[in-house]
């Protein structure tokens, strides 16, 4: 039996096992979503919806013209979207202010409206609701009571359709006009899901990426630092450490962003109904397992050059600040994905997988240049495995001093021989 | 092929530099299967780069190196334990955890390593803290823990670098107890140590290096005896003795130590007929040949290289 894959896998399962422990990872994996969820609920929550809360509303009509119904289903603003939840206003007729008053500090109602008798000359309806309560809650009544007016302004003088029309005067649909003319509806969610969401991708596979491959360079240095590496290399050799500890925190990584993405589709299918296409999800994928590799044999490099934890971070913290230039430059990618600064930084390996996928999300990128940025990545993470992989064996067990870039050249070129 | 079997490692002009500087040179020397085998010598003699050629963790730049009576395979990988010199463990996980990962990578079955492992914790009343963090260990425990990842997988070589160092007395006892033990079992072990004191007790053969070359090899006993300086160590009931042994012929020289007279006999004066002669002229309560200590040997060898 071969025992090469099996001492690689051993390595693997355990990085994977010791990493998905580590507090910063559950910190990580989990903060996302809660943030997500946060983003998304607040402000339905802010606007102070309770769906579920029924009022009554009390009601003085001294133009005596208006027809209130009994009650009305409130379908505003509502969280969750496969079963709208509503409310029920129930609208109850006072005859004089006094006792509509009586009834709202008797918390028999929970605000009245008063319709003044020069309503149709001002148009101004006043409502009254108890003091410190959030007038928010009666936000909504607004639609409701336009409705209610234009109806017993408008029912019998108009036919059905032009009151419909006048209740909901416009409603804008989105189209785009593609190359060949063809056109093709867009709702709100399909723009968010192939403007928003391929932007979101692109920043979880970033974290992702960076939070992995943190995860092996800390692993590298601490192993190098409290010097067990000497007993690993008794028993494996560099290569199967170091592919190992891809493979493990690869893992880690696809993990991570299957719950933040699930999350996001969780979470985002709650608040905005939006699905996320395979065409966005396969090249995510693409993006994440190249960047992945390219970042993780990079700080595996780095983690066995520098002699310390403290020391391999100073060192990494250079190439993640170039990984992290597309934020950086994110506002220049949006409003221009097709200038040439834009193109540069979606096929420079260091920063192509969220540039590209940011460009992505807001153009459509030729399939050449898609093609090209995956190819030059194919080619920079299979020259930094080499590298990164003859420092692994170079430099591993050597302790005390970082050695000078010089020094560090020479040793790869005699380890090619 | 017989006398290849016998051996479980074997070195020939085994030489590594780095960096253009010689740390070992034309190094020759073999272990044999069931021997305890000292690797002895100054700081930067290149014992760690020896142990480290012979682990396959570095390659050397030319001469032969045969673990088993061949090329170090992985699978002969396995069959070696390796305690270092500088010391690690993973600090944040569980001591059970460790231990059966460290065994797995030698290629034990994940249930068969739980055992071991709980077998030896228990062996050394370490079986309460298998769950506990090995930060959260005392540094005596962690160097006991050091010492059975090394032997976890029942290794039929186990290199020892440096076992002693920072192990106070009695687990100091207990570590060569345990060599011993292992040695009785008819495990071979490489100790590489400056503490010659136990390495005169346990070893039997050696190999000293310095400035990475050789400058002793073979059995304890026989370099003791090579190096020994032909003298006689005696002690006597009554002080006025020492004058009636002046007077015996054939002493070119006395050096008194004490309590004790040490000898030297003049060339090609029989050790035997000098003990007669002795103990018709005074009241001995010892007689002792003796050899010097590895220790010395040590530093006349180191003393002598450095003077050339």
């Amino acid at each position: 039996m071969n025992s090469f894959p099996e001492k690689t896998f051993i390595v693997a399962r355990h990085e994977f096992t010791k990493t998905i422990k580590r507090k910063e990872f559950l910190f990580m994996t989990f903060f996302f979503p809660l943030l997500f969820a946060g983003i998304s609920i607040l402000p339905a929550m802010l606007s102070g919806m309770n769906p579920a809360e029924d009022q009554k509303v009390g009601y003085i009509d001294l133009t005596e013209s208006f027809e209130f119904p009994k009650s009305i289903q409130n379908e505003g603003l509502s969280i969750g979207s496969s079963e709208t939840k509503t409310s029920v206003i129930e609208f109850v007729m006072y005859r004089e202010i006094s006792n509509a008053k009586q009834a709202l500090q008797a918390g028999q109602i929970s605000s009245y409206l008063v319709i003044p008798e020069d309503f149709l000359k001002t148009g101004t309806i006043e409502l009254y609701s108890p003091e410190k309560e959030a007038s928010m809650s009666n936000f909504e009544l607004s639609s409701e009571l336009s409705d209610i007016v234009i109806t017993s302004l408008l029912e019998g003088k108009v036919d059905e359709s032009t009151l419909n029309r006048v209740r909901n005067p416009v409603n804008i649909k989105f189209y785009n006009i593609g190359k060949s003319g063809e056109s093709s509806e867009r709702s709100i969610a399909d723009i968010f899901a192939s403007f928003g969401l391929p932007i979101l991708t692109a920043f979880l596979l970033l974290f992702s990426i960076f939070s992995s491959s943190g995860f092996l360079l800390r692993g590298v240095a601490e192993e190098k630092e409290n010097r067990i590496i000497e007993i690993l290399l008794s028993s494996v050799t560099p290569t199967e450490i170091l592919t190992g500890k891809i493979l493990g925190l690869g893992a880690v990584g696809l993990l991570q962003i299957g719950i933040w993405l699930a999350a996001v589709v969780f979470g985002s299918g709650y608040a905005l109904p939006v699905k996320i296409e395979p065409y966005t999800l396969l090249f995510a994928l693409i993006y994440f397992v190249l960047g992945f590799l390219f970042f993780a044999s990079m700080m595996a490099g780095i983690g066995a050059v520098t002699g310390s934890l403290q020391e391999s971070q100073q060192v990494a913290g250079i190439f993640t600040f170039a990984a992290a230039l597309p934020l950086i430059f994110m506002q220049l990618i949006l409003t221009n994905p097709g200038s040439p600064f834009s193109v540069f930084l979606s096929l420079f390996p260091l920063t192509s997988p969220i540039a590209m996928l940011t460009r992505m999300g807001v153009t459509a990128v030729p399939i050449s240049q898609i093609l090209v940025s995956i190819f030059i990545l194919l080619i920079s993470v299979y020259v930094v495995i080499l590298l990164s992989g003859r420092l692994f064996r170079t430099y591993l067990l050597m302790y005390g001093k970082r050695p000078k870039v010089k020094e560090i050249w020479k040793n790869i070129r005699t380890e090619s021989r | 092929m017989y006398l290849i079997l016998m051996h479980a490692v074997e070195f020939e002009n085994v030489s590594k530099s780095f960096s253009e500087k010689n740390i070992l040179e034309n190094i020759s020397f073999s272990v044999r299967q069931g021997e305890i085998f000292g690797l002895l010598g100054p700081n930067g003699a290149g014992k760690t780069t020896l142990i480290r050629l012979l682990l396959d963790i570095i390659r050397p730049d030319s001469g032969e190196i045969r673990v088993f009576g061949d090329f170090l395979s992985p699978a002969a990988k396995n069959r070696i334990g390796y305690l270092p010199e500088e010391r690690g463990l993973y600090k944040k996980t569980r001591l059970l955890d460790m231990l059966v990962y460290l065994a797995q990578l030698k290629g034990i079955p994940e249930n068969q390593a739980r055992l071991n492992a709980e077998s030896l914790l228990k062996s050394l009343e370490l079986d309460q803290y298998k769950n506990k963090k090995v930060e959260e260990l005392s540094k005596g425990m962690q160097q006991k823990i050091q010492f059975l990842s090394a032997i976890i997988h029942e290794p039929e070589l186990l290199i020892l670098d440096e076992p002693f160092s920072g192990l106070d007395p009695v687990n100091t006892k207990t570590v060569m107890v345990r060599i011993l033990g292992l040695r009785a079992s008819g495990k071979t072990i490489i100790l590489s140590t400056h503490m010659m004191e136990q390495a005169q007790t346990l070893c039997d053969r050696i190999l000293m290096l310095n400035k990475g070359r050789r400058v002793l090899y073979g059995p304890v006993d026989e370099i003791r005896k090579e190096h020994g300086k032909n003298s006689l160590i005696v002690e006597f009931a009554e002080k006025g003795n020492l004058n009636a042994i002046r007077e015996i012929s054939g002493i070119k020289k006395i050096i008194e130590h004490g309590k004790s007279v040490e000898l030297f006999p003049e060339e090609g004066i029989s050790v035997q007929l000098l003990l007669e002669e002795l103990v018709r002229k005074a009241n001995l309560t010892r007689f002792e040949k003796t050899f010097p200590s590895l220790n010395e040997i040590f530093i006349e060898t180191l003393e002598s290289v450095s003077n050339e």
